[in-house]
């Protein structure tokens, strides 16, 4: 700040109790970080492993035992009645619904020893979408608004995509500006007339219509802009600037569509809902994007959870197998960080109506690719399923190592509401032990 | 230990050095007052000391240090000794220092008790202040609810008991070590003789360290809580200040007042913050240097209090004159007293067509018509805009967007265990209150008292919001004081007075609710249970019900939420009337006096207090009544200025010297957009044609009020309604089906071909739908090329519809 006549003062690390701050003349950037400043512990840089994140969420709490961690050896009423198969990693089994996964096993690393204890939905979600227990005071950011956050668009592309659609609250902004929200597809690419919500033009607008309209819409808004200063206009702008890249750069509107796959790959994903949302999201971080927040199936299987499997689990081996041997053929994999979740597991005993209950003690967590090892198996349950036997791991932890390899130093403090320093993740430890 | 005195001399030259340098002399002339603080100085106990800051006050308003240029004379100085700006007790008796500056002096009386007389230093009032002032216990540190590195303090030591245990017992002979206290690992880690995270917190030299060392010296004793006296009370001096240019100074002094009616400087361990490091920096010893243009809280914080003063700081010999300008009410003359202050010219009223959009938008919410606009342009009255203002706050549009607001606030939001119906009925009680103008106070006993079936008396629907005691405590605070105690549930609040005692006694008063589903299974019903109470989190007692700030009423055999409802809202809870009047003006201007609206905390000043108090004080007087305050606003010429910025108001965003551009919020937005196009919406359990702030549910929403921000509800923060950008705004604004198809549906542009002759007359009919003024001649000039004969002027003027729609001008309120 030069004196002057000026009276805006500098946001300073306490920016935010600045009276009479806020003027203009600070980029979008500034703009925004405002609400989120993060310099209150300083850190070396670290090099990221991973450039994307595609995190692929199984609401409702998929079983450990009908997936990833079956126990063939214990009595019937624990293993249920799906059996299991061996995998690629020599003496790890998996259920007999996973035979293609199972053929891909050598590389990916599964977590058996996820534990955190929140039974309740809502509880579990937040958990593993923000690596925090939900507090009163604060609602916390998710990993895809928080990556968003720190490292803006590429590409003319938004950071943070949710396919098809916000998957729950969890995967909001929290504390931040809403300006890091997802931006989500509006529609299932496995539909037959799947549309991005709004970003094509409307019918009977071709490109030059549109320039037309652009350009009169150009000519409205200098008088405004002439006479009127202020952030949120200089957000709105920047936002209209983003929305014309995207609807004008062939390369940033083509990584939605899921059309321009060959049939051959289609069909290797699976023409359904698990299939063509898998896909969609390597072609989205294949084309700039940072964090693809993706949700198939429901899996809250109190009941006839055999069967419930048997229906809902093909798609998914299918889809997750072929986009890890795509990602891999593509050389992708290495730099793409593949997650697959649920808010917890599910019960050790099969319960009376042939499903299982809400379990958090223990689950499964899988992650492939982006500098994670390749055919690990990571801790593991006890034989009845019950509890971690080894390596517990807690949400926070598995966050904490999800953004190292983004190059994001979890313990990093970002500013909440109220001038409350809040670290993007709380306690959390890198477990170098799940990394090549 | 040679090299350390060495280092230390070096330390305090240099700052002696600093101090000199900063203050040249101060002019002797011109001064209106010499303000001497602490005004009385009472010594007691050997270790007492006073620190004073002598302040002088120039007719212009600048303030200037003047301690260490004023003479001290001392009537009898054989009882204390004043070593620089310090005085020291030597003998009991009472004294007068006679202080001069310039033509001015001042004489403050000092009392001298026990002076020869050490007490033991005690763990509360002696220890846990370096804990605090050190930053050993604060969020990051050992006050971590893990604590750090195997150690724990209580969060700003809001649990002593627990912090003397944790240091003396938890693991015996290590934190502290009786037989030789200066190995304790508390005073190793402390001064840096041990490797510690958290680097060295002061010398061993220091004050801090000898406090602690004699304290272990003496037995590392806990205090007897009975025969301890209290802190009742912090005060930070001086109370506010004018500097004149970068690098003025001015030392700030603190003292606490304990319940045995003695006091303390305690400027040496309180912790010193400002809210705005580039204009008003402040040391750890509390010393304040201007630096930018600005304004400024400086805050002390000590124990569990939390104290500010003010501090302006204008460029060095700024000339200034503020514009003779008649005011027209209360408001322009507060508003005016704080832009004087701090030199700043309002800027001028905006034209008739500005403020007719803008009060339009902000009282009905929806744009003036092309005949609204016509008429009232064509209007010669003086009076026209008051006019137009009781006008507007006769429609039944006025208390539908006050409606909304509330149905925000309060939660009117349907679930899987909150019925559709019980929500619907809640919200019409809500408009029959508000379309009543019922006073507000009546309005809120009504809610927070209310017993009965939440089908038969839909205010009792406040009590389904959340069945969560705590939670609930914290809405009510939120909602109706402007406070956010939830810190309090924890910890005692760092940045606030407020404690866990204070939390839990005002949760208390919610902690006898009774709630049981009625005969139709959508129904509850809510009564007074009788029985239950709240315990305080450390140690477990009951608590009374004490309110927020206020008293402990008596509440045996009553309902105690009736009890409260009657504190609450009421004159005697001062943040009623206030927080509410600062969440109307926010509405006006986009801004709140206090901002965020819901958030009225010591560390998050008020940007003007004499305003927020009178706002309040007039809606108490007027009976609550809502129309009367909005009356007040909208006549002020502070509402009625231009958004157009001088140069002495160009960056400045709190002080209402200029008009606010605001986005329009969502459910107003699509409503706009709507009477633009004459289109007609369906919302979910409403007729064809409803408009979207009539939503009653915040569980049922579109596509456009989602994205556009529009509160889901599901908490009582401001917060809710998000105004920020997104990519999806933008993108559906410009291919989504509302602009696109509304255009289409409302079919306009047919019309607008055939009623108008000329391509002008079609752009200016567009124009003053949209954006409530006529096209200028330049726009015409870019425009008209798209209307040459031949070309399609149905699609031309498609597309200037489409970009009108588009426009800042037509998404901003300014």
């Amino acid at each position: 700040m030069t004196g002057g006549s000026t009276i805006r003062p500098q946001f300073s690390r306490r920016g935010f109790l600045t009276v009479g701050a806020c003027g203009f003349g600070l980029s979008l950037g500034d703009f925004l970080k405002m609400k989120a400043r993060a310099d209150l512990k300083t850190y070396a840089p670290i090099v990221a492993k991973a450039d994307s994140v595609i995190h692929i969420f199984l609401p409702g709490g998929i079983a450990h035992q009908e997936t990833f961690d079956p126990k063939p050896y214990a009595p019937v009423e624990y293993r249920g009645e799906i059996g299991s198969i061996p995998t690629k990693i020599e003496g790890e089994f998996f259920s007999q619904l996973l035979p293609q996964t199972a053929q891909i096993a050598d590389k990916i690393t599964v977590i058996r020893s996820m534990t955190h204890g929140e039974a309740a939905h809502e509880r579990g979600t937040h958990n593993m979408f923000t690596g925090y227990r939900p507090s009163p005071a604060l609602q916390y950011p998710s990993m895809g608004s928080v990556v968003a956050h720190e490292y803006g668009p590429k590409n003319n592309l938004p950071p943070y995509v949710a396919v098809p659609s916000i998957p729950n609250v969890y995967a909001g902004t929290g504390y931040l500006s809403s300006s890091y929200s997802p931006f989500s597809l509006g529609a299932d690419p496995a539909s037959g007339n799947f549309r991005v919500q709004d970003l094509a033009l409307p019918g009977g607008i071709d490109d030059s219509r549109f320039a037309t309209r652009r350009h009169v819409l150009d000519a409205v808004n200098d008088h405004f802009a002439k006479k009127e200063k202020g952030d949120g206009l200089a957000a709105m702008d920047t936002f209209y600037e983003r929305a014309y890249s995207l609807i004008s750069s062939q390369k940033a509107r083509e990584a939605f569509n899921i059309d321009a796959e060959p049939a051959a790959i289609r069909d290797e994903y699976g023409r359904n809902a698990a299939g063509q949302r898998m896909l969609m999201a390597r072609r989205l971080v294949g084309a700039g994007v940072r964090f693809v927040a993706l949700q198939y199936g429901s899996w809250d299987m109190h009941v006839g959870i055999a069967n419930g499997m048997r229906q809902q689990m093909p798609p998914f081996d299918q889809a997750y197998a072929a986009l890890i041997r795509d990602l891999d053929r593509t050389g992708q994999l290495d730099r793409t960080l593949v997650m697959v979740s649920s808010e917890f597991g599910r019960t050790p005993k099969i319960n009376k109506d042939a499903g299982r209950d809400h379990w958090p003690k223990v689950f499964s967590v899988v992650l492939a690719g982006g500098g994670v090892k390749k055919g690990f198996v990571f801790g593991a349950s006890n034989a009845t399923a019950t509890e971690p036997d080894r390596e517990p791991i807690g949400p926070e932890d598995l966050a904490t190592t999800i953004y190292h390899q983004l190059g994001i130093v979890a313990d990093k403090e970002l500013m909440a509401p109220g001038d409350r320093p809040i670290e993007i993740v709380d306690g959390g430890k890198v477990r170098t032990e799940l990394l090549a | 230990m040679t090299q350390v005195r060495l280092q230390l001399a070096l330390m305090l030259a240099c700052s002696w050095i600093g101090a000199v340098s900063a203050s040249e002399p101060a002019p002797v002339t011109g001064l209106l007052e010499l303000a001497v603080y602490p005004a009385d100085i009472n010594l007691t106990t050997s270790r007492d000391r006073q620190s004073i800051a002598v302040q002088a006050i120039y007719t212009d308003g600048i303030t200037r240090d003047v301690t260490s240029q004023a003479t001290y004379t001392h009537a009898n100085p054989g009882l204390v000794k004043q070593t620089g700006a310090t005085l020291t007790p030597v003998a009991d008796g009472d004294t007068v220092m006679t202080v001069a500056f310039g033509d001015k002096t001042q004489a403050v009386p000092i009392k001298v008790g026990q002076a020869t007389t050490a007490l033991p230093l005690s763990f509360r009032l002696d220890i846990m202040p370096v804990f605090m002032r050190a930053g050993c216990n604060t969020g990051s540190c050992h006050g971590a609810a893990r604590g750090k590195d195997g150690f724990r303090l209580s969060l700003f030591g809001f649990d002593p008991e627990g912090d003397h245990h944790r240091l003396t017992r938890e693991m015996p002979g290590r934190r502290i070590n009786l037989a030789i206290p200066p190995d304790s690992t508390l005073i190793e880690k402390s001064i840096g003789t041990v490797p510690h995270t958290g680097g060295k917190r002061f010398e061993s030299e220091s004050e801090l360290n000898s406090t602690l060392i004699q304290w272990i010296e003496a037995g590392a004793a806990n205090d007897d809580v009975t025969k301890l006296p209290k802190v009742v009370g912090v005060e930070l001096f001086p109370k506010k200040g004018v500097l004149d240019g970068k690098d003025a100074t001015q030392q700030m002094t603190v003292r606490a007042k304990y319940s045995d009616g003695s006091d303390r400087d305690v400027t040496s361990l309180a912790v010193f913050l400002t809210n705005n490091d580039t204009s008003a920096a402040i040391t750890p010893e509390g010393l304040v240097t201007a630096g930018a243009r600005g304004e400024a809280f400086v805050m002390a914080r000590f124990e569990t209090y939390t104290v500010g003063s003010q501090f302006i700081v204008l460029p060095k010999a700024l000339k200034f004159e503020y514009p003779a300008e008649p005011d027209a009410n209360y408001v322009d003359t507060l508003v005016a007293s704080k832009l004087k202050k701090l030199r700043i010219s309002p800027s001028a009223l905006c034209t008739d067509e500005v403020f007719l959009r803008r009060a339009y938008l902000d009282v009905v919410g929806t744009p003036p018509t092309i005949d609204e606009y016509t008429s009232f342009m064509a209007s010669t009255s003086p009076a026209k805009r008051s006019e137009l203002i009781n006008e507007l706050l006769e429609r039944k549009e006025f208390s539908e967007i006050w409606v909304n607001k509330w149905a925000e606030i309060l939660q009117v939001r349907s679930s899987q265990t909150i019925s559709y119906k019980a929500m619907f009925l809640y919200y019409n009680w809500l408009v029959e209150k508000l379309s009543k103008n019922m006073p507000m106070d009546q309005m809120v006993q009504e809610l927070l008292g209310a017993n009965g079936g939440t089908f038969k008396n839909p205010a009792t629907n406040f009590y389904q919001a959340t069945n969560d005691t705590l939670a609930l405590t914290e809405n009510v605070a939120q909602v109706f004081m402007g406070m956010r105690v939830q810190c309090a549930q924890c910890h005692n609040h760092p940045f606030d007075r407020w404690t866990q005692d204070d939390y839990y006694g005002f949760a208390a008063f919610f902690s006898q609710i009774g709630r049981k589903t009625g005969e139709d299974y959508r129904e509850t019903i809510v009564f007074n249970s009788g029985g239950g109470e709240v315990k305080h989190p450390v140690g477990g007692r009951d608590m009374a019900p004490k309110f927020l700030g206020g008293a402990t009423p008596d509440v045996a055999g009553k309902d105690r939420r009736v009890i409260l409802s009657k504190w609450l809202a009421s004159k005697e809870n001062p943040w009623f009337a206030t927080s509410f009047a600062n969440r109307v003006w926010a509405h006006f201007f986009g801004v709140g006096i206090v901002e965020p609206v819901d958030d009225f905390r010591v560390s998050n000043p008020s940007s003007n207090p004499e305003l927020v108090e009178e706002l309040g004080k007039r809606f108490t007087n007027s009976n609550y009544d809502l129309k009367s305050l909005v009356r007040d606003i909208c006549n002020s010429n502070t509402y009625q200025r231009s958004t157009q910025r001088n140069d002495s108001n160009t960056t400045d965003e709190r002080n209402f010297a200029h008009a606010n551009l605001r986005r329009i919020k969502a459910e107003n937005l699509l409503d706009t957009i709507s009477s633009i196009t004459e289109t007609k919406d369906k919302f979910q359990g409403l007729p064809l044609g409803a408009r979207a702030v009539q939503i009653a549910d915040g569980g049922s929403s579109t596509y456009f009020l989602t994205t556009f921000g529009r509160a889901t509800r599901e908490t009582v923060c401001s917060c809710e309604v998000k105004m920020e950008p997104t990519l999806s705004q933008a993108l559906h604004l410009l291919n989504g089906d509302t602009v696109n198809a509304k255009i289409k549906q409302g079919g306009l542009i047919p019309k607008l071909m055939t009623q108008a002759k000329y391509p002008e007359e079609r752009l200016t009919n567009l124009y003053l739908r949209c954006v409530g003024r006529k096209p200028t001649a330049t726009e015409l000039e870019k425009l008209m090329p798209g209307f040459v004969p031949g070309a399609d002027q149905a699609q031309a003027l498609e597309d200037v519809f489409w970009a009108l729609l588009n426009s800042r001008e037509m998404l901003f309120n300014h």
